[in-house]
């Protein structure tokens, strides 16, 4: 009983945790401009992240090791350092769109200004940082970001034509008022939504914060193959209540407010309370998450000691790395660049970043040194190698279509 | 049998040379693309932003109305839309135009975003004051709408050129 | 790789395991005597003659002196040298075991290594409350 107990919260805390303002948002924008005809994106996008997010935990539960800690390893300090210039200053871009968008869902449940909240969030999440532990930090906010289901509920609220809903699903096309630069553009900024860069190294680090061994790999199988396919359906149903709303309506979403006037159209005040719950929670998990793997990077780059089950005093370039990071989230904010903005950009240059981090993923899969008899099998292999191609594809046509669509407006 | 692959720093090292210069192209370029494209098509891309929020707007009104959308949930809605007809009438007021046609169509912009403006501080006082108040919410809803009308024949007739 | 006109005389017989230097020690995770990560090996200093120097015949091979770390990161990518007093060295008496990680038999605590992190901690991190309190 208590075995399937610790299956199901893994499983439920894999969903609830998928979601993260970059989805949000982007998964919005994309139903109230294209309709449904980027869907295919996400599930291309949700079966490469099963495909490395498997990966990197087992890295991390045969070898003890986590991801960065090995890049440097096998490819040299050169490398590496690009490596994590590159994957920090993402990570960073992520952290500050995270708890601008805690900000925006407060300021929608409350009134009070955003700017207001973003000192609140950004210490709510060092302070959950500094002391709740590791394994209770995931389970909460997983958990409490599963009421994003509110989401999949108001798409059957809102009483969809199910039949066109599918016809556009499966032929997808370029709707009249945008071009085939702007879909690709969107189909790029989509697939870095659903593949967080981030997601790699917080796994892998998650999985020795843990403490996995080789018999904890079932269970992270099991929450990655049914968690997030899950999770991305969750994503899909964004979309499809901005698409019934939204697009008929003529609106582009450019703010948060307008990702959740569909759940209030379909589920009233009680959908509305849930989905901002479930916003806060999601965002602020990610906050947690991208704020954790700025620290983990840099940690395991210069060989820190790192870890939240080591005391902070024990592991204090670590935690100081950590504070600096939120410091430049709240000043980057404090500006008052627009955090629907800063997202929008973060997930078209995680899309750019995405072969930087899954190609050591998929080297340090396959080293018999580090993996023993666990090393990829052939069908992982081949999945990993025609993930690279798209990722690669994707990476290098996403600055010039961002020059050409002018960032896709 | 350990073997790092010597050549994957140094390939590495000159792919983010060329990165970075690339991400500095960006910058420019996209700021250039974004400069680019004459009077008719900034006015364009003004009143199809502005009518977005002025949709959305309509909703969160509506939802309000119907009692599915809280207070702040729909004053905050408001807001974010204001800030961008905002947006959009800096962006048009901003225009050089170069022709008399061009220097109409700016005039004729900003008279319709004025309206939006106009529109939307009618609503946002209906959502402030409590039920039963002047202007109520419908008052507000009108605005909008009237400001709607407005936008829509605007983009009649920039479409037409 | 040229052809022997002659067969190569016999490497001679050395005790012990066979290391090299790039591929097991460079970049590769110190950890101190209780598995507390202590830094990355970010070069090695070898003794023997200098650079610049004709090696005499029958001069003693150079022996590893120590592990490096520190701003010798730095200089080992972008080229340079920093003097060798400013070297944070971790002596090559205290490795006590090379595998996939390098195992000090020592503390890391009081090394000269762990300098930063140790000010960091007495300065800042000490200084918050609840900077002492064990997560578990």
């Amino acid at each position: 009983m208590k075995r399937l107990l610790g299956v199901a919260l893994g499983i439920l805390t894999a969903i609830g945790g998928f979601v993260d303002i970059g989805d949000l948002v982007t998964n919005a924008v994309v139903g109230s401009r294209f309709g449904l005809s980027l869907v295919w994106v996400v599930l291309v996008g949700v079966v490469g992240i099963i495909l490395f997010a498997n990966m990197s935990g087992r890295v991390a539960a045969v070898s003890g090791r986590a991801t960065f800690e090995v890049i440097r390893e096998r490819l040299g300090p050169r490398a590496g350092l690009a490596n994590l210039a590159a994957s920090f200053l993402i990570n960073l871009m992520t952290v500050t769109a995270e708890i601008g968008g805690v900000a925006l869902a407060l300021q929608l449940a409350s009134s009070v200004y955003y700017l207001l909240w973003i000192p609140v969030a950004a210490v709510a999440v060092w302070l959950v940082i500094w002391r709740v532990r590791f394994s209770i930090m995931e389970n909460v906010t997983g958990l409490l970001g599963l009421t994003l289901v509110i989401f999949a509920v108001a798409v059957f609220l809102l009483k969809p034509d199910w039949g066109s809903l599918a016809g556009q699903v499966l032929a997808p096309s370029v709707p009249q008022q945008e071009t085939a630069w702007s879909y690709s553009y969107y189909a790029i900024a989509l697939f870095g939504a659903a593949m967080t860069p981030y997601e790699v190294f917080f796994f892998s680090s998650g999985a020795v914060e843990e403490k996995w061994g080789v018999k904890d790999l079932a269970q992270s199988r099991i929450n990655v193959l049914v968690g997030f396919p899950l999770g991305g359906l969750l994503s899909i149903s964004i979309a499809i209540c901005a698409a019934l709303v939204l697009l008929p309506a003529g609106i582009s979403v450019t703010s948060l407010s307008q990702v959740i006037l569909p759940v209030a159209e379909g589920a009233g005040k009680l959908g509305l309370a849930f989905v901002l719950v479930g916003i806060v929670a999601a965002t602020f998990g990610a906050a947690l998450e991208t704020t954790l793997s700025s620290g983990y990077t840099l940690a395991q780059f210069f060989g820190w000691s790192w870890g939240k089950f080591r005391r902070p005093a024990e592991a204090a370039r670590f935690h100081l790395s950590m504070i600096v990071c939120l410091l430049v989230g709240i000043a980057v904010l404090a500006t008052g660049v627009d955090p629907v903005l800063v997202t929008e950009y973060s997930v078209v240059f995680s899309a750019i970043a995405l072969p930087l981090t899954y190609l050591p993923i998929l080297i340090v899969a396959n080293d018999p040194q580090y993996m023993h008899e666990h090393v990829n099998g052939r069908v992982v292999n081949v999945l990993g190698m025609v993930y690279l191609v798209i990722i690669l594809v994707a990476s290098i046509a996403a600055i010039p279509l961002m020059i050409v669509t002018g960032a896709g407006s | 049998m350990l073997n790092t692959p010597a050549w994957a720093p140094a390939a590495k090292g000159r792919a983010h040379g060329a990165a970075g210069f690339a991400i500095l192209a960006v910058a420019a370029l996209a700021f250039l693309t974004g400069c680019s494209g004459g009077t008719g098509q900034s006015v364009s891309t003004a009143v199809k932003d502005s009518s977005s929020a002025v949709a959305t707007a309509r909703i969160a009104l509506r939802q309000d109305m119907e009692g599915k959308l809280t207070r702040a949930a729909a004053s905050t809605t408001l807001d974010d839309e204001l800030k961008e007809v905002h947006t959009s009438r800096s962006t048009v007021l901003k225009l050089s135009p170069a022709s008399q046609e061009d220097r109409d169509l700016q005039k004729q912009a900003l008279d319709v975003l004025d309206q939006c403006a106009a529109g939307f501080a009618t609503a946002r006082a209906a959502l402030a004051t409590s039920d039963g108040g002047s202007p109520s919410l419908s008052d507000g809803d009108k605005a909008l709408a009237g400001a709607q009308d407005a936008l829509k024949q605007l983009e009649g007739k920039v479409g037409d050129k | 790789m040229t052809s022997a006109s002659a067969p190569l005389p016999k490497a001679p017989r050395a005790g012990g395991r066979i290391l090299d230097a790039q591929l097991h020690l460079m970049d590769r995770q110190v950890l101190d005597h209780d598995g507390v990560p202590v830094t990355t090996v970010d070069d090695l200093e070898v003794s023997g003659p200098a650079l610049d120097v004709n090696i005499e015949p029958g001069s003693p091979a150079p022996v590893l002196t120590a592990l490096l770390t520190g701003s010798v990161l730095g200089t080992r990518i972008f080229g340079g040298r920093p003097p060798s007093s400013r070297l944070i060295r971790i002596p090559w008496k205290d490795v006590a075991e090379v595998g996939v990680v390098v195992k000090l038999g020592v503390k890391g605590e009081p090394l000269d290594a762990s300098w930063v992190e140790r000010w960091v901690r007495d300065k800042i991190i000490a200084r918050i409350p609840g900077g002492r309190h064990d997560p578990r």
